[in-house]
């Protein structure tokens, strides 16, 4: 019971920061742009969220500041792809590789500096049963995911800005015929993924390590962009696939804690478990035929008002 | 006084060879000026990341050994990103292409022979091939993203390797390091310029590079390439089939990918260890299109990330510049490179009085 309990908790923390980044990046994609720099605008908000827990103490504030420093960081990847045209694919690798060499440049000189994790949102006291402590230990962001998955659902299909979005998103052309800016739409949404992505990044020294690694997120902006296909660009299913990718993460440590065979499989194994699990998932979904069909149509295509 | 974009009757030659000229220059000024903005000696920085690596003929030897796994891996990508494939997992491809090599390495380990590094190269292609047919067959079968398939593979490969050289290739004689044994002579790289670390992959790069220009523009495989990247319409039209082309691009990203990978085990570590995966795979992304995703370009731009890679190196010794700044620099200068791309398409017009759009 104790176990299970510490291994729930440990699958949230995982979970966490995944989910907040993919929802970020599914609101970009239904806006019909794809950034591929949700891995490198994760690192810049992952050194902004430590550098500021560092020097102040205020986790709220070091999350504000992650999410302001992916936000600066979309812009880029915005003003190259929305205002140039350039091709987004590229352009959101070398997003990740900006992000990867920014993120280690600026956290050069803060390696082995602890800082301390943030506390759980609600009192200690409401947290004192074991149960209670899965209902209310956590700290704010994984409340957030939360709340984000119902909001970007209902902001997405139950208000008109997020059915302009969605416009955007199946048929540029036209949502600009009728005299949306299509520019625009995918601006904001393109720096609001960035904010999701930054914060998601901030999460890693507040919540997992408290301290500064270099390319500490380990590649989970990848999986993040992979889970929005798999979850069919639905908020719902995001939930469930970045639960599913955090318990996948956290195996090692009870297989470990559980002895028997799963202990003698070697770690590298665990390690590589979630890349090899984002492979399979994404071959399943291909397999179940719905998925594609439900790609926003203009996905990664530059837009261009035919005039 | 405004500006507008007009679009272009055709694409502009001259600017897609100007343009990644520019790049590189802009990220020197613009370098300089944020370097020094954050607190660091910024002309310093780029004097010594961009200039000594040229003007210090010490440093040439580095230049090439680095210059040459970029070039190989970069005319590979070029190749499949012109026909529109994205493999950006080159990275692991080069992993398992340097871990099939040391698997040779390790079984010969002891023996002599001339066959022995052709056989470990040839181990190293297949190997990379082999794990670019993975996301090749997702893709073409299954229609799985090949960008998503291939990078995760790459971070699974990393893996791999720590595997290996913990359990089973691990040197018996290592004091516990993780690593392998080194490889006998016969399994090691020539250097082909006595007294230097000059190795056999820095020609075979120019090689591959030039070989891999005369295919792409004077080949049927390099027509399919390039029609099916530039207008898959008319490429199905013409009776080239999309998947048979993913296919090829795919193995021959990867195999070269491999390639690089033995050459690099066999040379310059001449042993697998935890470090073997040095980005070569993701650098070389930018190579690829600071060469205009052309073989001939791709050696010039393989040279001009070797110089920063390089150069990076001389920073960190002579002004304490973070290795870290190298990778800054690299991704500034595929920023104002995608960016100048619009002057391709496009040019800038000026516009007097009338109501203008901006850049839309």
């Amino acid at each position: 019971m104790e176990l299970t309990l510490a291994i729930l908790i440990t699958v949230v923390g995982a979970s966490t920061p995944i989910l907040i980044a993919a929802l970020g990046e599914l609101v970009v994609e239904r806006a019909g742009v794809l950034n591929l720099g949700v891995e490198g605008m994760m690192l810049i908000g992952a050194i902004a969220g430590f550098v500021v827990q560092f020097h102040t103490g205020n986790p709220y504030l070091a999350l504000l500041c992650g999410a302001a420093a992916g936000t600066a960081a979309s812009l880029i990847f915005g003003f190259l792809t929305l205002s140039l045209s350039a091709n987004q694919t590229a352009t959101g690798l070398a997003l990740t590789i900006f992000g990867t060499g920014f993120s280690a440049l600026a956290g050069s000189s803060y390696s082995a500096r602890p800082v301390t994790l943030m506390q759980p949102l609600f009192p200690a006291d409401l947290a004192t049963h074991p149960v209670l402590r899965v209902i209310f230990g956590y700290s704010f962001p994984v409340y957030f995911s939360f709340v984000m998955v119902v909001a970007i659902w209902y902001f997405l299909h139950k208000t008109r800005a997020g059915l302009i979005l969605r416009a955007v998103g199946e048929n540029d052309q036209s949502a600009h015929s009728i005299g949306y800016s299509v520019i625009g739409v995918r601006y904001l949404a393109v720096m609001f993924g960035g904010a999701m992505a930054g914060l998601a990044g901030a999460c890693f020294p507040l919540l997992l390590t408290p301290q500064w690694a270099e390319r500490m997120t380990a590649g989970r902006g990848w999986i993040a962009v992979a889970l929005v296909v798999f979850a069919s660009w639905k908020p719902f299913r995001l939930l469930g696939g970045a639960y599913l990718f955090g318990l996948v993460m956290t195996m090692e440590l009870y297989a470990k804690a559980g002895g028997g065979p799963l202990s003698a499989v070697p770690s590298e194994l665990w390690a590589a478990l979630p890349y090899l699990a984002t492979v399979v998932v994404l071959v399943l979904i291909s397999i179940r035929r719905d998925a594609s069909t439900n790609a926003p149509a203009c996905l990664g295509k530059p837009f261009l008002p035919a005039n | 006084m405004q500006f507008r974009l007009e679009k272009r009757r055709e694409p502009s030659r001259l600017m897609s060879y100007i343009t990644p000229f520019a790049a590189v220059l802009l990220t020197m000024v613009l370098g300089t000026v944020i370097f020094s903005l954050i607190g660091y000696d910024g002309l310093g920085a780029v004097r010594e990341i961009f200039l000594t690596p040229l003007t210090n003929s010490y440093k040439w030897q580095d230049l090439g050994i680095k210059a040459a796994p970029l070039i190989i891996i970069g005319t590979g990508l070029s190749i499949a990103y012109r026909a529109n494939v994205w493999n950006i997992g080159a990275e692991g491809q080069y992993v398992i292409g340097g871990l099939a090599g040391t698997g040779i390495a390790l079984l010969t380990y002891g023996m002599t022979g001339w066959w022995i590094l052709p056989l470990m190269v040839l181990a190293g292609i297949l190997g990379g091939m082999a794990y670019a047919a993975i996301p090749a067959f997702l893709r073409t079968r299954l229609n799985v993203n090949e960008i998503l398939t291939s990078l995760m593979l790459t971070y699974a490969s990393v893996q791999l390797i720590y595997y290996l050289i913990r359990a089973p290739w691990k040197d018996p004689m290592g004091m516990g390091f993780p690593q392998t044994r080194l490889f006998s002579e016969a399994a090691r790289l020539p250097t082909i310029i006595p007294g230097t670390i000059v190795h056999l992959g820095v020609p075979i790069a120019v090689i591959v590079g030039i070989v891999a220009w005369f295919i792409m523009t004077r080949s049927v495989f390099g027509y399919r390439m390039r029609v099916v990247g530039a207008a898959p319409h008319a490429a199905r039209y013409g009776g080239f089939s999309e998947n048979k082309t993913i296919w090829l691009a795919m193995l021959v990203s990867g195999g070269l990918a491999g390639l690089a990978g033995v050459l690099e085990v066999a040379g310059p570590f001449q042993r697998m260890v935890p470090g073997f995966p040095t980005n070569y795979g993701f650098t070389a992304i930018i190579v690829a299109f600071l060469g205009r995703l052309n073989p001939l370009g791709v050696i010039v731009a393989g040279v001009v990330l070797a110089i920063t890679f390089v150069g990076g190196e001389v920073a960190q010794t002579t002004i304490g510049l973070p290795n870290a700044a190298t990778g800054i620099f690299q991704a500034m200068m595929l920023f104002f490179l995608l960016a100048g791309d619009i002057l391709i398409k496009y040019r800038l017009r000026r516009v007097s009085p009338q109501p203008s759009v901006g850049a839309a």
